[in-house]
């Protein structure tokens, strides 16, 4: 953790998610206003003292909206890929760990998959399933489980012929035992590193679907919805436009830092 | 608040005002000069050309420079204007009308034009398997007849005044007897009318171009060469190329970016009062929408000039619950509905809801402006005991499953011709796309009375009495009527476009690039 706050990629990325953790966690309690409440005497307006990030065209308080949608834009990036992680550990582990003709079965295809562009796959995938937050969030969970499940099965591969892997074999311990107790812990850390950039992938996905109208809908404050909505008022005030897009990136350039300094700490660590 | 940018370049085309000039047109001077190309933008695509069957907004235009119908509804106004009949009479009670044709007329492949023409069209139209959009209105024809090869008669089975408006339907213009004997698929691609341009080439996906037809009824008409049909799928596009000069007329012009094409250099930008509106649909045979307080309160709830201000940027009219606009000859003025949560309120506890009601309201995500309209009557209506949860779907969802089928949704309507379309599209028992369960016999009584009365005053007092009707039950909420928009560039003379959005009259359009 010490190395992490070192790095400078680290502390900006670490500073970048505090600011978005804040947001997400506090965001309604902080927001000034009602995000749904309209102010029409004030629609399009820049920003003032009364809305510190201006208004958007039915005067709804921008600075309002960005709090309480934090929560559903990250919560969408985690939460998606929480899932993809899971499956694809569990996927990946189960390959590595069993190997021979399930191993191949089980990587061919999801090469295959591979083969596809994440949105592109995510895209089909909501096509299937129909619009909607928690579809999309199902779908960019599925879109990234091939890639976790060959991170996960390449770390298992690499440890399984470990010594400390060959002692607890060579002890006769229990297959479950071997998986759970001296794989994983070892094997988890590529995979946490991924998942952290991963998330900055997910957020932008997220928006992406949330702009085409596949994802979170009308009245959400998704950020991606946002920039949907307001994007036919942009040459009257670019505030509404510009305001959620920096927000998506700068939470996702501060999931990227952070994992990108996660990485560089677990490398080190490994070379000593 | 709002800024009308009322400036030179922007002209309001007041129907009471167009109907002074014989055509009206904003830069209507000197002499047309011959020849150009006209590009045209627009941003859906042209689908199909099958004028039996076509709806897509930019599909309307190109059926009008390609086909001509028997009549033409006249600019700015809801009435006939000859186009191939010439002249037409009807009996005494409306039941049997004959049309003259116009002699000398050929289709675009050189085949003459009679009156078998007419009576394939008007029988395929008429067929229901052949699905056209036009029968709704033109149902009450029992028979077409060729009384020699220029007259036609159509024999009603229900007295009916307003044929001559029917028949300028869109999807009512005259196809040949040969194309409609041959093969069908040859309608979407392969056009052949006698309209002022005929089919170049077609790409549903970037450009249809249409070049001048020479042997067009009208002497020395069209006065261009060719226009072309451009497609912009992203709206961005297409006012960049709209403002570059790169095409001539953008077809539609989005209210969000009125202000800023109207006050763009060299561009005129139109806005043409019209009868579209987005209506508010109330399934009235199940409660909690049987109750007419609970309709009464809703309607009470919408504060119908900011609606207008939000979501049409001003560029409309507010409604009160009236499906007619005032463009209806036979309009009678609504009575304004006071936006008044309070008195919403004490309605809606009269119905049985002392503590307010939840309702889910559900609004297609095409346009974009049926999901604007719901997510602001949710706000407006909230002070009066409302709570609204807006559900958003995919049209195309929308229409397999709650289009007729909900009990409260937003439904988004283009303007009809005439009253009796109007009510017979929506409102009575019997309507094309009834969608209410409001069935009342007293106002299918009198829409039935109006399409036989061929008398004005007789007239005039039938439909007031439907529409007070409609005020009394609010089978609808209907808050506002949208402008139609469109902006041509100042080397462009002629352009315009009717409050229908159907016809456009491309063969009066002239170019100066001077």
């Amino acid at each position: 953790m010490s190395e992490l706050v070192r790095s400078p990629t680290g502390m900006v990325g670490l500073a970048l998610l505090s600011v978005v953790a804040v947001a997400v966690v506090f965001g309604s309690v902080l927001a000034p206003y009602d995000p749904q409440a309209f102010h029409p005497a004030v629609r399009l307006t820049g920003p003032s003292a009364a809305h510190w990030l201006g208004t958007d065209q039915f005067g709804r308080d921008i600075f309002s909206r960005l709090l309480t949608g934090a929560s559903s834009t990250i919560l969408f990036g985690v939460g998606a890929t929480a899932l993809g992680v899971l499956a694809g550990s569990v996927i990946g582990v189960t390959a590595g760990v069993v190997g021979g003709w399930v191993d191949s079965v089980i990587m061919r295809t999801l090469d295959g998959l591979l083969a596809v562009p994440d949105l592109l796959f995510t895209l089909l995938i909501v096509t299937f399933l129909g619009g909607g937050a928690g579809e999309a969030m199902l779908a960019v969970a599925v879109a990234f489980t091939p890639g976790m499940a060959r991170i996960a099965r390449s770390s298992v591969l690499s440890i399984r012929t470990r010594e400390y892997v060959l002692a607890a074999v060579a002890r006769d311990e229990s297959q479950a035992y071997i998986i759970g107790q001296e794989v994983i812990p070892n094997a988890i850390g590529p995979i946490i590193v991924e998942a952290t950039i991963r998330v900055s992938f997910a957020i932008m996905i997220g928006a992406t679907l949330g702009f085409l109208g596949l994802g979170a809908q009308p009245p959400s404050t998704e950020w991606g919805l946002m920039v949907a909505e307001a994007r036919q008022y942009m040459y009257r005030s670019p505030w509404v436009v510009a305001v959620p897009g920096i927000a998506i990136a700068v939470s996702a350039l501060g999931f990227n830092l952070f994992g990108d300094a996660l990485r560089d700490a677990f490398v080190t660590r490994g070379r000593r | 608040m709002i800024d009308l940018h009322s400036n030179r370049r922007q002209v309001v085309i007041g129907l009471a005002a167009a109907s002074a000039v014989p055509a009206i047109g904003f830069a209507q001077s000197g002499t047309p000069m011959q020849g150009g190309t006209l590009k045209i933008s627009h941003s859906t695509r042209i689908a199909t050309l099958n004028v039996m069957q076509l709806s897509g907004p930019a599909e309307y235009p190109c059926v009008d420079m390609l086909f001509s119908g028997l009549t033409r509804i006249a600019p700015g106004r809801n009435s006939a204007d000859p186009d191939l009949a010439t002249s037409w009479d009807a009996n005494d009670d409306a039941t049997q009308f004959t049309f003259n044709l116009r002699q000398g007329v050929t289709f675009h492949d050189g085949t003459p034009f009679t009156s078998a023409d007419v009576v394939a069209t008007f029988e395929a139209i008429l067929d229901p398997d052949f699905g056209s959009p036009a029968r709704s209105v033109l149902d009450m024809i029992e028979s077409v007849d060729a009384v020699d090869d220029h007259a036609v008669r159509f024999n009603l089975n229900s007295p009916y005044a307003d044929l001559p408006i029917s028949t300028a339907h869109a999807n009512a213009r005259i196809v040949s007897a040969a194309a409609l004997a041959g093969d069908l698929n040859h309608l979407e691609t392969k056009p052949n009318g006698t309209g002022p341009f005929k089919l170049e080439s077609y790409d549903s996906a970037r450009i249809t171009r249409l070049v001048r037809f020479d042997d067009y009824y009208k002497d020395g008409q069209p006065y261009l060469d060719a226009v072309e049909m451009h497609l912009f799928p992203d709206l961005a596009a297409e006012s960049a190329n709209y403002l570059s000069g790169n095409v001539d007329v953008m077809l539609n012009v989005q209210q969000a970016d009125y202000a800023r094409i109207a006050a763009a250099e060299g561009s005129n930008a139109l806005r043409v009062p019209a009868g579209r509106y987005v209506n508010v649909v109330m399934r009235q045979d199940q409660p909690p929408f049987d109750d007419v307080r609970l309709r009464k309160a809703l309607a009470h709830s919408v504060d119908r000039q900011l609606l207008v201000d939000l979501v049409l940027e001003g560029l409309g009219r507010p409604a009160y619950d009236n499906i007619l606009s005032p463009e209806f000859q036979y309009a009678i003025e609504s009575p304004e509905i006071p936006y008044d949560p309070a008195a919403a309120k004490a309605l809606l506890a009269e119905a049985g809801y002392p503590n307010g009601i939840e309702l889910t309201m559900v609004a297609s995500n095409r346009p974009a402006i049926r999901g604007q309209v719901a997510i602001a009557i949710k706000e407006m209506a909230r002070p009066a005991g409302f709570d609204i949860n807006v559900e958003a779907m995919p049209h195309d969802t929308y229409l397999a499953n709650v289009w007729r089928k909900g009990n409260f949704y937003m439904a988004y309507w283009g303007m009809q011709p005439t009253e009796d379309a109007t009510f017979n599209l929506l409102l009575t028992s019997t309507a094309s796309y009834e969608d209410t369960a409001w069935f009342n016999e007293e106002f299918d009584e009198l829409v039935r009375r109006g399409r036989s009365t061929s008398d004005p005053e007789e007239r005039a007092a039938i439909y007031a009495k439907a529409q007070e009707i409609q005020f009394r039950d609010t089978p609808y909420i209907i808050a506002m009527y949208q402008d139609v928009l469109t902006a041509s560039r100042d080397w462009v003379h002629g352009w315009t476009v009717h409050p229908l959005n159907r016809v456009f009259y491309v063969e009066d359009v002239w170019l100066d690039r001077g």
